[in-house]
This record gives C-alpha cells, sequence and structure tokens, in this order.
C-alpha cells in the first residue's frame, strides 16, 4: 500500500500524525502533513487507513 | 405520491428535539440513546424545523460532505440568505456573521491559511513556558488560603490571557473580554441580567474594533496583524468582517477551554483514585485522558448547518435550505464507535470523538486548546493533588445547547506556599515578554520558545 498526502488539500488539522505518528510527518510552520514514505510498512496500513478515513479534508491519498 | 407525502415519508423520523432547555441538560444520556436507537438522524419542528443527526456515523458523514452543506451566515442578504451555524437563528437586529466559521469554503480557507503559522502544533508549543506563568501565579493567588474556584480564578483566566497575547492584545485587557465572552453563553435570552450582557458584549466588539485600528496604524505581531494584511477572495477584507473573525477567536478561545478544565477538574475531585493514577501515571496516560475528557464532555456540543443542495447523505434524503443540527456531543456517546459511552476510561484507545468538530469547520484552535487544557490540569495535580470540589457551590451552565459549561467550581485543599509574583505583576512581566520577544509572531518569524525570567 502507498500513501500521498494531497498538500493542495491538506489544512493542517494533524488528525493523521496523532492516529499514525510513523507514517506522518507535520510542517512546523502551518501543521501541514505529508507522509514519511511513500510505502506504507505493513505494521502501520491499519493506522494509515484509519487516517485517511478521518482527514477532515479528505487529503490522504491511498493506492 | 403527493409533495406533501413525500415530505412526510422524508420526515417520518420525528422527535421533538430542543437542546436549549434544562431537561435536555439533565436527561442528556437517555435522549441520546434512545435517537441512536431510534433514529440517529430525526426531524424536529422546534426552532423553526430543522434535521437533528446524532449517530456518529451519520454526524461524521454529514460533517464531511461539504459539497452539500453551508455554514453561511448571510447577514445582508447578498446570497441565499442562509443562517449560519447558530439554530435557532439571533433576533435579525443582532445578527453579525461569526467569522469564518460562518464561511464557505473558499473565503473559509483563505482566512485558515493565513492564520494556521500562529496555531500549528510547533507554533503553539512555543508558548508553554508562558502558559506556565500564567497558570503559577493564578494558583499561587489561592494556595495559601487553601481554597480556590478553578473556573473564576484558574480556568476562565489562563485561556483568555493567552488567547489576547496571541491575538496581540494588552493581557491586561483580559477582564474587559472575561465576562461577555463566558456570559453571553449562559445567560439565557430572556433573562433580566440579557441587557446588561449585551452591552458587555457590544463592548468587547468596540474594543476589538479599537485593536484592529491600533494594529494597521502601529503594527505589533499577532493574529490581529495577520488578519490586517490576510487577503481573502484576492482583497482585504471589511472590518466588520475582521470584527467577526476576531470575535470568533475571543469565543473559541476562552469558554470552551474552561468548560473541558472545569468539568475534568470536577471528575478528577469524584474520582480520587482516578486522580492519582493520573498524576502518577501522567506520562503515558495524559493524552489519551485528555481526549476522554474531550470526548465525554464535548465543551462544544454541535453545529447548525444549510443544506446547499437537494442530496442523499446517510440514507436520509435532504433539500436545499433546510437546516441540520451536527450533535458532536450525542456522536461521541454512540455505542456503535465508543464501548460503556457513558462512562469515562482515561486510557481509551482509539478515541476518535468528535469534539473539535468534523470536516472542513473543524477547530483552528484544537493545538492550543489541548496545550492549555494539559498544563492547567497538571499544574494542579502538582500543587494541590488533595483538593474537593464543593458540590454545594458548584454552578454548572442552566443549558447546554451552546457550550457545556461551568460558572463555577469553588473547591479546598490543603494550603501550600507561593512560588513567585501576584497575577498582575506576573501580566506586567509577560507583557513585556510579549513585546521585548515579539512572542507572537507567526512560527515562521520567531521558532524559539518564549522565555520567562522565572
Amino acid at each position: 500500500m502507498k500513501v500521498r498526502v494531497d498538500p493542495e488539500r491538506c489544512q493542517g488539522h494533524t488528525l493523521c500524525a496523532m492516529i499514525a505518528p510513523k507514517a506522518f510527518q507535520l510542517d512546523d510552520i502551518d501543521g501541514h502533513s505529508s507522509a514519511v514514505g511513500e510505502e506504507v510498512p505493513a505494521d502501520q496500513e491499519e493506522q494509515v487507513r484509519e487516517a485517511a478515513h478521518s482527514c477532515p479534508e479528505r487529503a490522504i491519498q491511498l493506492f | 405520491m403527493s409533495e406533501a407525502g413525500a415530505d412526510d415519508d422524508r420526515k417520518k423520523h420525528r422527535v421533538h428535539f430542543d437542546r436549549h432547555t434544562p431537561e435536555y441538560r439533565d436527561q442528556f444520556e437517555e435522549i441520546t440513546h434512545d435517537l441512536h436507537a431510534k433514529c440517529p438522524i430525526a426531524w424536529t419542528d422546534t426552532h423553526g424545523g430543522h434535521w437533528v443527526a446524532s449517530g456518529n456515523r451519520e454526524v461524521f458523514e454529514l460533517a464531511r460532505a461539504a459539497e452539500f452543506l453551508s455554514n453561511d451566515h448571510d447577514v445582508k442578504g447578498e446570497r441565499r440568505g442562509y443562517k449560519g451555524i447558530t439554530i435557532p437563528s439571533p433576533p435579525r437586529s443582532r445578527e453579525q456573521q461569526g467569522g469564518f466559521l460562518e464561511m464557505d469554503p473558499p473565503g473559509q480557507r483563505h482566512y485558515r491559511q493565513a492564520l494556521n503559522p500562529y496555531l500549528s502544533p510547533a507554533a503553539v508549543a512555543r508558548w508553554i513556558p508562558f502558559v506556565d506563568e500564567v497558570v503559577r501565579a493564578c494558583l499561587d493567588e489561592k494556595i495559601e488560603e487553601g481554597r480556590i474556584d478553578f473556573v473564576d480564578d484558574l480556568a476562565n483566566v489562563v485561556p483568555a490571557v493567552l488567547t489576547l497575547a496571541m491575538l496581540g492584545i494588552p493581557l491586561k485587557d483580559w477582564t474587559v473580554y472575561n465576562e461577555p465572552a463566558h456570559a453571553s453563553v449562559y445567560t439565557p435570552p430572556h433573562s433580566p441580567d440579557m441587557a446588561r450582557v449585551l452591552e458587555l458584549s457590544r463592548n468587547m466588539g468596540r474594543s476589538l474594533y479599537r485593536s484592529l485600528l491600533e494594529i494597521r496604524e502601529h503594527p505589533r505581531p499577532g493574529l490581529v496583524d495577520a488578519l490586517v494584511h490576510a487577503e481573502i477572495h484576492g482583497r482585504r477584507p471589511s472590518d466588520e468582517e475582521l470584527v467577526g473573525v476576531l470575535a470568533l477567536l475571543v469565543g473559541g478561545g476562552f469558554d470552551t477551554t474552561t468548560a473541558l478544565t472545569a468539568h475534568a477538574l470536577e471528575w478528577l475531585s469524584q474520582h480520587p483514585g482516578e486522580r492519582d493514577r493520573l498524576s502518577r501515571e501522567r506520562d503515558t496516560l495524559l493524552d489519551s485522558a485528555t481526549e476522554e475528557f474531550l470526548r465525554f464532555f464535548t465543551p462544544a456540543p454541535g453545529d447548525g448547518r444549510t443544506i446547499s443542495a437537494d442530496c442523499e447523505i446517510a440514507g436520509q434524503r435532504f433539500e436545499e435550505g433546510e437546516r441540520l443540527w451536527l450533535s458532536w456531543a450525542m456522536a461521541n456517546r454512540d455505542p456503535a464507535v465508543f464501548p460503556d459511552p457513558d462512562r469515562v476510561h482515561l486510557d481509551r484507545k482509539g478515541n476518535r470523538h468528535s469534539s473539535f468538530g468534523l470536516g472542513i469547520h473543524r477547530c483552528i484552535g484544537s493545538n492550543v486548546a489541548r496545550t492549555v487544557f494539559k498544563r492547567m490540569v497538571t499544574a494542579v495535580l502538582d500543587r494541590i493533588p488533595d483538593y474537593r470540589c464543593d458540590p454545594d457551590g458548584t454552578v454548572h451552565y442552566e443549558t447546554i445547547g451552546v457550550i457545556q459549561g461551568m460558572r463555577h467550581l469553588p473547591a479546598a485543599f490543603t494550603p501550600g506556599r507561593r512560588l513567585g509574583p501576584s497575577l498582575d505583576e506576573t501580566l506586567e512581566t509577560l507583557q513585556k515578554a510579549c513585546d521585548e520577544q515579539r512572542l507572537a509572531e507567526p512560527v515562521t518569524t520567531r521558532p524559539g520558545r518564549a522565555k520567562t525570567e522565572r
């Protein structure tokens, strides 16, 4: 599974990094999120799915 | 089927729902679970008629359907006449757009982008030494007496002072904003005190307007400065619109965190074993406990919306123009998502509560709220660990239609010793720190933490 955060949609709600702290990193400036790596390790898949589901902006794409 | 028949069919789940009555507060759990079991989306004829969403899945799906929902409050009748997020809407004479919470994208998004660099996790963390000093001074004021009112003497003060500091408004003015920010929420519309509260609110509005003019003329850093320079729809917004945004930031920054803190401290007093455990295991327990208090007490219990296009969401058909109440508080008690929903479990896992709202309007100050709450609670646990709240002196808001808050929460404890100067003196020192270190700059300009003398 791969993950990407759409920088145009993300508004820095920071929920993804709370749910999957190893998979997402937050920008210091505006709290916007990005994926730590595109490839999601197997043991983080569930958290990353939940993060994508919880994103208020629907900015997290799984593919 | 005739049109009226079709309407009856759409609104077949009818309830009498009025969240502005004391009964709703008193019977919150029964009403909530009745709605969950029978009709997680229901129609009520109260307050001009509106939908009520209480189920977790339903609230989640609705709140994120930004393409079919509007927050717009069209005060001047320039668009579709929508009424914003308050149900019922205030009388015409008192209508004012509630900042970007009563706007739709893209304007709403432009505002958030302008303010995020002041409110991101990294930006808020810079304020921790400042917050700790205010908390220290608040507790010092009372620690020798062995008595405190957690609302008046702590939970009202710290969020207010920090909010003003972040705005770039003089700290000593917190008293100008304090009473209207809380009283305008807890005073029932027909109260004899309402005229006085309205005057206090108008005074607060004038004061915000003066700050706007002053900071535009003589710039100093903070959220006001960010708003003065913000481009919304490619232009500078009117002063009237900006005062609405400032009132939103004051309203969001003051009463909500106060409400959360007071309820958590009251609960911890009622459960001293859990209080000791939280204090002992705070390194692992404080984060989950914070989320659990947010879930259980839901300081801001919901938001109104207007349906902006005919649609079907979560199995319910809606028509353009209909009003909808999204109950964060009831969604937070849905047993389908939260096992044992009516009990506080400090170590609850996977706590996806909706207390900061859901969707694009989710609270922009959630990082501030969490930080301030945690600093206040841990300082209380450290300095007055044996406090006992006095149920006879405790005053909850009579209704929880707008904010589930508290007016007073007196407590007694074993007296301790002061650690530093008085609150007034501390605010003077901190004002100097704000001015000299330009603490309210966005994190882009000032990445380092606040330095306080003590």
